[in-house]
């Protein structure tokens, strides 16, 4: 119950978790199993203990229609029991061991992810295996499962977040696979069946095209000795590769309001993104950096909160995905000064427009960005979750040692052209959570 | 990263091996101020700590919220630094920077690249030293700090519910006061009381700094003399720590406000962690937490949400390493159709028959091997080798004693598991808190 206040928000989503690398790293080892299952491995032999994440094509943009919270469910069903353990025996067996397994989904991925004592792996690795591979498909776990998960979604509509992003898919993906937040919500959860889940694990739930990272106490010969009696019977392709899906249509100029009767407004500016694949990727990250990606020395920061006091905190990030993906920019104030709060932002996007950005400027978020690489690789866990997107989106391996070059390399046009690309006003849309508007 | 040969770690469970056997090399300067420093050179990276013996529980009444807001003032400002500038500065180093509050500390954080740890103490220590406090400042900071309030727990129904609960369950404790600081304390703050809670705390007897990473103590040692080791000495008063009365008997409090759902929680105070005192007692208390609500199996989530359908989720939490006091928690969140009277006496019931019957060999061994485990994968993360030295080292346990705590936990026994829940876990000496959802517009 005690909870410990900060300066700042430690902002953890898709960019900064997925986006943002290390340096003076070990490399990848790469290993491919017979049946197309890509391992990647970093060695690290300092903790005796070993994390892996299991990343397949079956993200929530693979939901059947209406039936958003299918892959969340689905992941937490494979982790709930399996054929061979129903979901006590299961949970006996895990935690006699301290075997940590977890699963969740996101837009586009859905993962099965393990930490265990070097001492355990083997036998972690088996019950990772099982987990994957042998689902128990308990009816009555499904309902148990289904039932909280209403619930769950229930309540966190107390959360002007959840609202907020409920609005911004609605807004940004209207008819879209990136339409509906990952886990549902009531409406579409009660929909869903058991049968739904046995599809959409039948259809994607296959070695090819899915990623094995690994990052421990551990080398690829004794990991490949474990693995390949674990999972080398799994065969076959998904039915949908990641690139199997269509361009979302643009929006510009929306804007949408969902009454809450909270004493601070929730503003959100959004517009599509950079895809992970765009040739300007770096360039979009450090311009993205310089408006509000950077923490306390970014423009956002400084102009609304720094200068004027009006909020805890407001950020921007873009979600890289297959396609593009949202871009926003989110605050949230005192009801009364949301306007003005905004006014300020669009004035920033406008000034970042008209006048563009200095070579100092870029050089700070650079040197940040580029400065920062070894301690964005300096546990498992973030090593994992970084090898398991370069993986998944097929990026090449040096990729993560090659990341401060790139970011160097980008020059100040490239930056201009990203912030002439994305910052016109004209061009977002804006959600807004909160009272109603009295003025 | 395949020669990380300095962190040795041992996981034998049975033996009381040790699970941290990374040094922690400390120093004491003559001014007070304390260094504490554990090498790792697998990357070169470093996390930088600063933490200070003060926190919410030392505000003076009416001033609730005044260590957090002084926080917030570290970065705006300082003789040799202008407002912000510290935080571009180690953002340029290719660094990240920020702070927190509780009720028992203040700590300061950098993680840098290992090469730039120099700069970064001295900075620390300047405007510890020189901290500029001025009033325009002051007043974009305290709206800064409202916002914050706001969006915490204002408009977070769960969040103001503990706030209630908290304040109804201790009478004199200063924990019965959010580290935010009341709204109305805030709205009172001037930046005079920034200034003498600046005078009064920020001196070098009560401040400790904590190096993890890929640097040389010797080298750090030197640096902190040249920083730190140079401000002035001054004397510090000792930590107002009171001693709450025992509980009388159950309270209660209902908390209506706009919900979707309801939850109900229940709060105990009971001891926190004094090596070689209660050693067993406080071990014995983090097990038995633990059994109840740790893992996977935990007793609370089996029979109150899997088995008997009374809750979607359930949780518990004992933290044994702050000062004076913990105010143990259990807590339910309903669904549509689950009730707050027939939750709690589950959980009543739940907790009375681990009691009665203790837990199985299997159970036990379970939660203790989850225990020591934990404290294997926290080695993976600077940022908590760092804060867990930090907070043990700043609420007076000393920065070496986790594995006296481990093997603590090695030792308890069902018969122990059993006694702390019948002396401590017990509804005569809990407040109970209801967040009953109130329907108006809008319906959040």
């Amino acid at each position: 119950m005690k909870r410990v206040w900060m300066k700042g928000v430690f902002v953890v989503c898709g960019l900064l978790a997925w986006g943002n690398i290390a340096q003076a790293t070990a490399s990848i080892e790469e290993a491919r199993l017979e049946n197309g299952l890509r391992v990647l491995l970093m060695e690290a032999h300092d903790v005796p203990m070993v994390v892996m994440r299991l990343t397949l094509p079956a993200g929530s943009r693979f939901d059947p229609e209406r039936k958003g919270g299918s892959a969340s469910l689905l992941a937490g069903m494979l982790s709930d029991h399996t054929a061979k353990h129903d979901y006590r025996a299961w949970a006996d067996m895990l935690d006699a061991e301290a075997i940590r397994l977890g699963a969740g989904a996101d837009r586009e991925s859905l993962n099965l992810s393990l930490t265990v004592l070097k001492e355990a792996m083997d036998t972690g690795v088996a019950a990772f295996a099982e987990a994957a591979l042998q689902p128990g498909w308990s009816k009555k776990r499904f309902e148990i499962m289904r039932s909280d998960s209403i619930s769950a979604e229930k309540k966190s509509l107390e959360q002007p977040g959840t609202q907020a992003a409920m609005l911004a898919a609605s807004l940004l993906f209207s008819g879209h696979p990136y339409g509906h937040r990952t886990g549902g919500d009531v409406e579409s959860l009660s929909r869903i069946r058991l049968q739904d889940l046995k599809n959409l694990y039948h259809n994607q739930f296959r070695p090819e095209g899915s990623i094995l990272a690994v990052s421990g106490d551990v080398t690829m010969q004794e990991l490949l000795t474990v693995l390949k009696p674990a999972f080398g019977n799994w065969k076959g392709s998904p039915k949908l590769a990641l690139k199997d899906i269509n361009m979302p249509a643009v929006v510009a100029g929306r804007s949408l309001h969902k009454d809450m009767p909270t004493r601070q407004a929730l503003v959100q500016l959004l517009r599509l993104g950079p895809a992970r694949h765009d040739d300007d990727f770096f360039a979009a990250m450090l311009m993205n950096h310089i408006l509000g990606g950077g923490g306390f020395s970014s423009r956002l920061m400084t102009e609304v909160r720094e200068k004027r006091g009006l909020v805890y905190g407001v950020y921007s990030y873009f979600v890289p995905l297959t396609v593009p993906g949202p871009f926003a920019i989110t605050l949230q104030t005192r009801a009364d000064q949301a306007d003005h709060a905004t006014e300020v932002v669009r004035d920033v996007l406008r000034d970042m427009v008209s006048s563009g950005i200095s070579a100092r400027e870029l050089d700070a978020a650079k040197a940040n960005l580029s400065g920062s690489f070894a301690h964005r690789m300096d546990s498992n866990a973030k090593r994992v979750g970084l090898m398991s997107m370069v993986g998944f989106y097929g990026l090449p391996l040096d990729y993560l040692q090659t990341w401060p070059e790139k970011i160097q390399a980008a020059s100040l046009a490239d930056v201009q052209r990203q912030v002439q690309a994305y910052l016109n006003p004209e061009q977002w849309n804006q959600i807004r959570i909160g009272p109603a508007k009295t003025q | 990263m395949r020669y990380r040969f300095l962190v040795l770690i041992f996981v034998s469970l049975g033996l009381a091996a040790p699970v941290t056997a990374a040094e922690v090399k400390q120093k004491q300067f003559s001014n007070g101020i304390k260094l504490i420093v554990q090498e790792d050179h697998a990357a070169p990276v470093a996390m930088v700590q600063v933490w200070l013996k003060v926190g919410g529980r030392d505000e003076l009444p009416g001033k609730t919220g005044l260590a957090h807001v002084f926080e917030h003032m570290m970065f705006k400002g300082s003789k040799k630094l202008a407002a912000g500038e510290y935080s571009n500065r180690i953002a340029a180093m290719g660094g990240n920077d920020n702070a927190f509050t509780s009720h028992d500390y203040t700590a300061y954080f950098e993680t840098v690249p290992s090469a730039r740890v120099d700069e970064v103490l001295s900075m620390e220590a300047e405007r510890f030293g020189h901290l500029a406090l001025k009033d325009e400042d002051f007043q974009k900071e305290i709206r800064v700090i409202m916002e914050e309030r706001r969006m915490r727990t204002d408009d977070n129904p769960n969040s103001r519910m503990f706030e209630e609960l908290s304040a109804a369950a201790l009478r004199l404790h200063p924990y019965r006061n959010p580290v935010i600081g009341w709204m109305q304390d805030l709205e009172k703050l001037t930046i005079h009381d920034v200034r003498a809670f600046y005078k009064t705390h920020y001196v070098p007897a009560n401040a400790t700094v904590v190096v993890v990473g890929d640097v040389d103590f010797k080298h750090v040692q030197k640096v902190v003399a040249h920083t730190f080791g140079k401000l002035k000495k001054r004397k510090v008063e000792p930590r107002f720590n009171p001693v709450e009365p025992e509980p009388l008997g159950a309270k209660r409090v209902t908390v209506e406000l706009t919900a979707r759902l309801p939850m109900l929680a229940v709060t105990i105070p009971v001891p926190v962690w004094h090596p070689g005192d209660n050693d067993r007692e406080a071990a014995s208390l983090a097990v038995a937490t633990h059994i109840l609500a740790g893992g996977r199996s935990a007793i609370l989530n089996r029979s109150i949400v899997d088995e008997q359908r009374k809750a979607f989720s359930v949780s518990a939490g004992y933290d044994p390493f702050s000062m004076g006091l913990d105010l143990w928690f259990a807590y339910g969140m309903l669904g549509p159709k689950q009730q707050a009277d027939v939750f709690e006496q589950a959980l009543w019931k739940s907790i009375r028959k681990l009691e009665k019957d203790g837990p199985s060999k299997a159970i036990l061994a379970a939660a203790k091997r989850n225990m020591i485990a934990d404290q294997v994968f926290a080695q993976d993360s600077l940022y908590l080798r760092a804060k867990q030295i930090g907070s043990m080292e700043t609420v007076g346990i000393g920065a070496d004693q986790m594995e006296v705590w481990l093997t603590a936990i090695r030792g308890v026994s069902a018969a122990d598991v059993q006694q702390v829940l019948k002396r401590w876990i017990r509804p005569e000496r809990s407040t109970t808190g209801l967040l009953k959802p109130k329907n108006d517009s809008g319906g959040a």
